[in-house]
């Protein structure tokens, strides 16, 4: 039995009058790619800054690695092995490519031993897995938006995380690039042992890539399971597709 | 294990845990001692030909030791302070208050005003987490002239004249000589300061204030603990500028809170970082030009200068706003090129 990563136990979040996340809990294992599904307004993007801490929580409880990080601040959830990636992406824009991973590589983790030097070697590593290598000394500003994906990749990469939450990765790609993300984040979480927490709006992705999905409506956890069973789950039909009517 | 180690093309320092980098690169260090070598030489040679101008070059060497920190505390917070001569009167008015009452030498003083400096940088600078964009800017706008009014409604600040009777720095009988003396000495101060800046803005912190400075959100989501760079980027600078307040009031004997209180002051430092462009160096040369053009008007322009002034920097800053005129050097020079660092909020 694969070891218990991130533990979300009844956590909510108002803004206002609106909860957008309503008593969910989940957990995942270690080695597991989890997809997190839900109609536009479903809660997952919040959920995803509650669990990086960009958010604070209402209530409940997130533990990550059996640490309880609810209250601790991204930076430190970043150094626990947390990283994410954007679903607009945002990179630092002043920067260039390269330096933009540097970032991670050198505040992402314990900083004992590691200089700036060693940290600038280490980003160009990441630029190599990703095929960004060409373009280290670009500015992050001129980047593409497929390229732009990738740097959030590596630089959440480099940060040489537990658990990488993973935004909409392949939202605004076109189809032979959301295929080249998804077969490097498959290679990637190969290669480097991560577990993945994964937000798409694109069902054919998630059914492909993820052990496991999770689906949010309204802020509530209505669905849990195999790709395939949560794919027949009446709920989550409805939930995509509205109510069956009879014509 | 060794504390500093010696490798082919750079040193390691080791502290605690923490290791630093310096690379040693002998082809970059043209233009550095040449720009130096002018800079000490300037000053003999003012002596011998043209003595007045000495004051010119000391008030041009001690405006980018202003400039330089207001740059690493607007890298490092990502937020644009426009009030930074409030740490001028700071260290100035400890530095006086200090010497009037209490008799005490120009060393202590030294001490006190950094002391001062760094007391109130850390109470100000929670505002740094507290604030942002424009109501930052708003916040430290009015420090200095909240602090303005101040001496004009208490009278230890002695108002308007300011105070006087301060014990110079240099006190020799020969006073062309003493400005030489202070010529070198806003020069050290301001190579001091070249030096900690340029040496941060290669190191670690620069990109994690660069980071912070582009997005703070994301740089604390990769690990950056963006809380203790941006009270360190307040608070360090804050202490630099305290200690020109202190350099100010030793040097001309007086200090007064008309002078470098106001918002012209707080101009001359804004057109200095305009107009000089990006990089340490570009500053200083911004500091010098703006210096100059000022006692220029002043010589012929008389009682039109504080019109003038403003209208020639206005001018100067719509030509200069993009690259500044250290972008004609780097027009030629493009391997000095440092990364850009923008203001985001």
């Amino acid at each position: 039995m694969a070891k218990e990563l991130l533990k979300v136990t009844d956590v909510y979040k108002s803004f206002g009058g609106l909860t957008a996340v309503n008593g969910v809990s989940f957990s995942i294992y270690e080695g597991e790619t989890v997809g997190l599904m839900g109609p536009n307004g479903a809660g997952k993007t919040t959920l995803i800054n509650l669990i990086s801490g960009t958010l604070p929580v209402d209530s409940g409880k997130i533990e990550f690695a059996g640490t309880d990080i609810t209250n601790l601040p991204p930076w430190k959830r970043c150094k626990l092995g947390l990283a994410r990636t954007y679903q607009i992406p945002r990179p630092f824009p002043g920067l260039l490519t390269s330096a933009n991973i540097v970032v991670g590589a050198l505040c992402g983790k314990d900083m004992t031993e590691r200089s700036l030097m060693d940290a600038s070697a280490e980003a160009m590593h990441y630029l190599e897995i990703v095929g960004l290598f060409h373009k280290r000394n670009v500015k992050a500003e001129e980047l593409s938006l497929y390229e732009l994906r990738l740097l959030e990749l590596a630089r959440a990469l480099a940060t040489t995380p537990k658990l990488i939450l993973l935004d909409e990765v392949v939202a605004g790609l076109n189809p032979a690039e959301a295929d080249e993300a998804v077969k490097l984040i498959e290679r990637i979480k190969d290669y480097f042992g991560v577990t993945v927490l994964w937000i798409e709006h694109v069902m054919a992705v998630l059914m492909k890539a993820a052990s496991r999905v999770i689906v949010l409506h309204y802020g509530q956890k209505i669905a849990e399971g195999s790709p395939q069973e949560v794919a027949r789950n009446p709920q989550v039909i409805e939930a995509y597709l509205g109510e069956e009517v009879n014509v | 294990m060794k504390v500093i180690e010696w490798e082919r093309d750079r040193i390691v320092f080791r502290f605690f845990g923490v290791k630093w980098d310096w690379a040693i690169e002998p082809r970059y260090w043209r233009p550095h001692i040449i720009g130096i070598g002018i800079l000490f030489v300037t000053p003999i040679v003012l002596y011998f030909v043209y003595p007045p101008l000495l004051a010119t070059f000391i008030e041009g060497s001690l405006l980018p030791c202003i400039v330089l920190p207001v740059i690493l505390m607007l890298i490092g917070t990502g937020r644009f302070n426009f009030g930074p001569q409030f740490f001028v009167g700071v260290g100035g008015f400890t530095a006086g208050l200090l010497s009037i009452h209490f008799g005490l030498g120009p060393g202590i003083t030294l001490l006190a005003a950094a002391a001062a400096g760094l007391l109130t940088g850390l109470i100000f600078s929670p505002l740094t987490l507290l604030a942002g964009g424009i109501y930052f800017a708003l916040l430290t706008l009015l420090l200095p002239l909240i602090f303005l009014e101040i001496t004009f409604v208490f009278d230890i600040f002695k108002g308007d004249t300011g105070l006087s009777g301060i014990p110079f720095l240099i006190n020799f009988p020969n006073f062309t000589l003493n400005q030489l003396l202070y010529a070198f000495f806003a020069l050290a101060l301001m190579l001091i300061y070249l030096t900690i800046t340029d040496r941060l803005l290669r190191s670690r912190y620069a990109l994690q204030m660069a980071a912070i400075n582009d997005d703070e959100e994301v740089a604390n989501g990769l690990g950056v603990n963006i809380s203790r760079i941006k009270i360190a980027s307040f608070v360090g600078p804050a202490v630099m500028i305290s200690i020109v307040g202190w350099f100010y009031a030793h040097y001309f004997g007086a200090f007064s809170s008309i002078t470098y209180l106001p918002m012209t002051f707080m101009m001359k430092v804004f057109m200095a970082l305009v107009i000089g462009g990006r990089g340490a160096w570009a500053i200083v040369l911004g500091g010098y030009v703006v210096t100059l053009i000022e006692v220029l008007l002043i010589r012929f322009a008389g009682n039109l200068s504080p019109i003038l002034f403003p209208i020639i920097m206005l001018a100067l800053l719509l030509i200069f706003r993009e690259e500044g005129l250290f972008g004609l050097y780097r027009k030629r020079h493009y391997r000095d090129y440092k990364p850009h660092f923008k203001i985001t909020k």
